[in-house]
């Protein structure tokens, strides 16, 4: 599709627009919109009864109590609005890493699909871009469909680079939030398991509904292309491991890979995060599409 | 085994430490940029850098040290050290050789089999291979053993040329006079006449057989201006009764003639087609077959009697007139001043008139009434207002037919004494035609102009004119033809010649082809893409008789006991090196095997 990745397709696009996303507690938002939002409003969910004041519309007096109490009460009604979407992607110099996985792209289109679904259902997004060597990270709130071209031709011009302390950056990038709302968090991960949890606590204890998405590539969970005496070095710290690897050393590195993604997976589901581990050998439509509901999307 | 440069071994020696420096000190670890280090923290450092860690071990490695070291002892050139006495093999590969001494089978193949059989007798020594045709050679270095010689005639296959039976008889000689040699096998046509020396061992491959042969295949043009080829063939009946034999001729796959002719036991007789229609490639068939199917076919080609292309170089283009008119002659008119040597090039002869060339010609060429002083023929020349013929040889390829008496001649000039022209016709103030060759090629100058030619409005000197062209043209002169087995010179402008079996070979002009063994047409290619064709044939009556071939007479010197052979010594570098090619064939393998793109994880 014109100025968007080559993932979205016009089937794909076609998906996403039946894809709502559902948070975990409601939400106060900006404007009306189709997510209930814990202030009264005039929508048919019901809330909460108080008693008749003067001035109060009598279409809402609720006859059947008063006719058992003897008392005027008045029927309070939820308000629907939208919901505040937060997009935080990391462009550290990992997500580019190995370069064949496209590590960062499938990020970028993850964190396009995220904002296509919730600009599609009127909500607001905010894209944020934590480390990379673009600015690319949206001032305010986006509105409104048309805007996911301009989204996606910023982060298209991102290029992966720089270091990144999850924790510092989303506590600074919490200053930013004027209100809580549904937050995805898209990164590799590959930190120490510290740093992830604090950042992702932050939100958690900002009363966020957080989603973490964890983007791997195929060739990197497999150690491909990994043999002999290596001297490895940190793309963001720099830091260097000699390594003597063979068969034995290999399948050690995929079990430490794998027993990282699996910590941040418990300490999401133990926090009541959503999280979600796309490794990009995968389909990154049947792959989005099928964990719609652990991104926390629902059809 | 032993070295013939053992000091090379030193190097030897100089390579053990560097060798095991280059091991211990291993290949610095390849830097890989990676997203993340975390996962590989708890991987163990590289052995080679544990503390009494051993090294990891490298078959490259290993590969690498084999080779070195087989460099090195290649280098000190080894050899091994070969005891006993040789044996000599003399294997007839003539074209006599071809005929059938058995249904299916030829006399090559009893001679083979009888070689490789009196081989598998032999014990160990070395065997020296000699094929005799065209001329005694030997083929290649000695074999080892007797069994690696018996494989390398089975390669073999007779030639179509005759061999020389003097240098044939020489070469027996000779190994049958050599105290080292053991025995000396001979396999051929030829028998050995008795007594035949102790240590020759002879095999005469097949008996007698009735043959019929084309003994020569001759075509000229009797004339300038003649269309038609005069065709003479000699054959012959080497059989013990009379047979008449007939020959076909095919012009370019037509046929051009046919004619037969009755011949006595062992008599040789001539057959004459006068008139051939004009054709590229004649292929004359001789019937009926038998055994020795070689000599019953021969070539020809028209390429000697090809059309005449003449260079008139001459102040007068009009005095060029009435040559064209002959057929087979094309004429090129060029003047003194435009003429350059590649001009001639593309001529079969140059005609000069009043000029000479400023260096010696490259084709057969007619002087008239050259001009005096020239640096390069130095004629004396002495004009007069009128010449007159006083001498001529009553035959001659320049004077045949011509009636001097009736020859008017107005001007002219004498052309003196020449150094190396002699004088064909004088007159009474010196030499007026003067013919002789210089640089392979042939020269005829006129102290008159016979020019323009008139044919029949002038006889004489039409004639004279006519014996002039054919002179120089080659006409007149039969030859015999190429034979298999000659040496040629190549012709000027020849890049390559292409043999009847479709063999390619590249040649320089001047230098000597000795490789025309097969009967057949050889194609010459030019450097501009020309193409012409030589027939060659075998033409040899002497190896078509088969029924009466002569004995050979082989004298040995010598007392004929067997001289003390040291040993000698067979370098083997050689075989070091391809051991060394293949090691690094093998070596390029592992690499390609282990080869890795370079990442970034």
């Amino acid at each position: 599709m014109l100025g968007l990745p080559e993932e979205f397709t016009p089937d794909f696009l076609a998906r996403l627009e039946h894809l709502r996303i559902k948070t975990r507690r409601e939400f106060e938002g900006l404007g009306r919109g189709t997510h209930l939002s814990p202030r009264r409003g005039s929508s048919l969910e019901f809330s909460d009864f108080r008693h008749y004041a003067l001035g109060d519309d009598f279409r809402f007096i609720d006859w059947g109590l008063y006719g058992r109490t003897d008392k005027l009460y008045i029927k309070l009604f939820k308000e629907e609005e939208d919901l505040l979407t937060y997009i935080f992607l990391d462009a550290s110099a990992s997500m580019g890493l190995p370069e064949a996985d496209r590590k960062f792209a499938m990020a970028v289109a993850t964190a396009l699909a995220f904002a296509y679904v919730a600009l599609g259902q009127g909500d607001r997004v905010m894209v944020r871009v934590m480390a990379g060597d673009g600015k690319a990270s949206t001032p305010g709130f986006l509105y409104g469909r048309h805007r996911i071209v301009e989204l996606a031709q910023r982060l298209g011009a991102i290029r992966p680079a720089g270091q990144l302390d999850l924790a510092t950056a989303l506590a600074r990038e919490l200053v930013s939030v004027r209100r809580a709302g549904k937050v995805f968090v898209i990164s590799d991960y590959l930190m120490m398991i510290n740093s992830v949890t604090r950042g992702l606590g932050l939100f958690t204890a900002a009363n966020m509904d957080v989603t973490a998405v964890q983007i791997l590539g195929g060739s990197e969970m497999a150690g491909a292309g990994l043999a002999g005496d290596l001297e490895l070095v940190d793309a963001e710290s720099g830091e260097r491991v000699m390594a003597s690897i063979g068969n034995r050393e290999r399948e050690q590195y995929r079990q430490t890979l794998a027993r990282l993604s699996r910590e941040i997976r418990t300490f999401c589901l133990r926090r009541g995060l959503h999280y979600t581990l796309y490794t990009t050998d995968l389909n990154f439509h049947d792959f989005f599409l099928r964990a719609s509901a652990d991104f926390g999307l629902r059809h | 085994m032993g070295f013939l440069n053992p000091g090379a071994l030193y190097y030897l020696l100089a390579l053990i430490p560097a060798l095991a420096l280059a091991y211990l000190v291993r290949e610095r670890p390849r830097r890989v940029l990676v997203s993340s280090v975390l996962a590989f923290r708890a991987l163990r450092a590289p052995r080679g850098r544990r503390l009494g860690g051993w090294p990891r071990p490298d078959w490259m490695f290993f590969v690498e040290m084999l080779i070195i070291g087989l460099a090195v002892l290649a280098i000190a050139r080894p050899y091994v050290t070969r005891k006993g006495h040789p044996i000599a093999v003399v294997l007839d590969d003539s074209a006599a050789m071809q005929a059938a001494a058995a249904p299916g089978r030829t006399r090559f193949d009893t001679a083979r089999a009888a070689l490789k059989d009196a081989l598998g007798r032999e014990g160990p020594g070395e065997v020296s291979l000699y094929l005799t045709a065209p001329q005694p050679h030997r083929a290649g270095p000695p074999f080892a053993s007797a069994a690696d010689a018996a494989a390398a005639l089975a390669q073999l296959h007779p030639v179509d040329a005759p061999s020389d039976q003097a240098a044939l008889g020489a070469l027996l000689s000779e190994l049958a006079s050599d105290l080292r040699l053991r025995r000396v096998l001979y396999a051929g046509a030829r028998p050995l006449a008795a007594p035949v020396p102790a240590r020759i061992e002879a095999f005469a491959a097949g008996d007698p057989l009735p043959n019929y042969a084309i003994g020569s295949f001759v075509l000229r043009r009797e004339s300038l201006g003649q269309a038609a080829l005069h065709a003479r063939l000699t054959i012959a009946n080497f059989s013990p009764v009379a047979q008449t034999l007939h020959l076909a001729i095919t012009g370019d796959g037509k046929p051009v003639g046919h004619a037969q002719a009755h011949l006595e036991p062992g008599q040789i007789g001539a057959i004459e087609f006068p008139n051939l229609a004009p054709a590229g490639v004649y292929r004359a068939e001789l019937t009926p077959a038998d055994g020795f199917a070689l000599d019953n076919t021969a070539w020809a080609t028209a390429g000697a009697v090809k059309s005449i292309s003449i260079l008139f170089v001459t102040p007068t283009p009009a005095d060029a007139a009435g040559l064209d008119g002959l057929s087979g002659i094309s004429v090129r008119v060029a003047s003194p001043t435009s003429f350059s040597p590649t001009d001639l090039a593309s001529a079969d002869l140059a005609i000069f008139e009043y000029a000479v060339p400023k260096q010696m010609p490259s084709v057969n060429t007619l002087l008239v009434m050259p001009p005096p002083g020239d640096p390069i023929f130095g004629f004396n020349v002495q004009p007069a207002s009128s010449v007159e013929i006083t001498g001529w040889p009553p035959t001659g390829p320049l004077t045949d037919s011509v009636n001097f008496r009736l020859l008017n001649l107005r001007g002219g000039e004498y052309l003196g004494e020449h150094p190396w022209l002699q004088a064909i016709v004088t007159g009474s103030g010196g030499a007026l035609i003067l013919a002789g060759e210089r640089s392979g090629h042939r020269i005829v100058a006129l102290g008159f102009n016979p020019f323009p030619y008139l044919g029949r409005q002038n006889l004489p000197m039409s004639v004279l004119t006519l014996n002039s062209l054919s002179y120089l043209a080659g006409f007149g002169a039969e030859t015999a033809g190429y034979h298999t087995g000659d040496s040629w010179i190549v012709p000027a402008g020849v890049d390559a010649i292409v043999a009847p079996d479709g063999k390619k070979s590249d040649v320089t002009s001047g230098m000597l082809f000795t490789g025309a063994n097969f009967q057949g047409l050889y194609q010459f290619i030019s450097t501009n893409g020309a193409k012409s064709l030589r027939a060659v044939n075998l033409a040899n009556l002497r190896v078509s008789d088969l029924e009466n071939t002569p004995s050979m007479k082989v004298e040995a010197s010598g007392s004929g006991k067997l001289a003390e052979v040291a040993p000698r010594r067979a370098p083997i570098a050689a075989d070091f090196i391809l051991a060394i090619v293949a090691l690094v064939i093998l070596e390029a393998l592992i690499a390609y095997r282990r080869r890795r793109p370079v990442v970034t994880v």
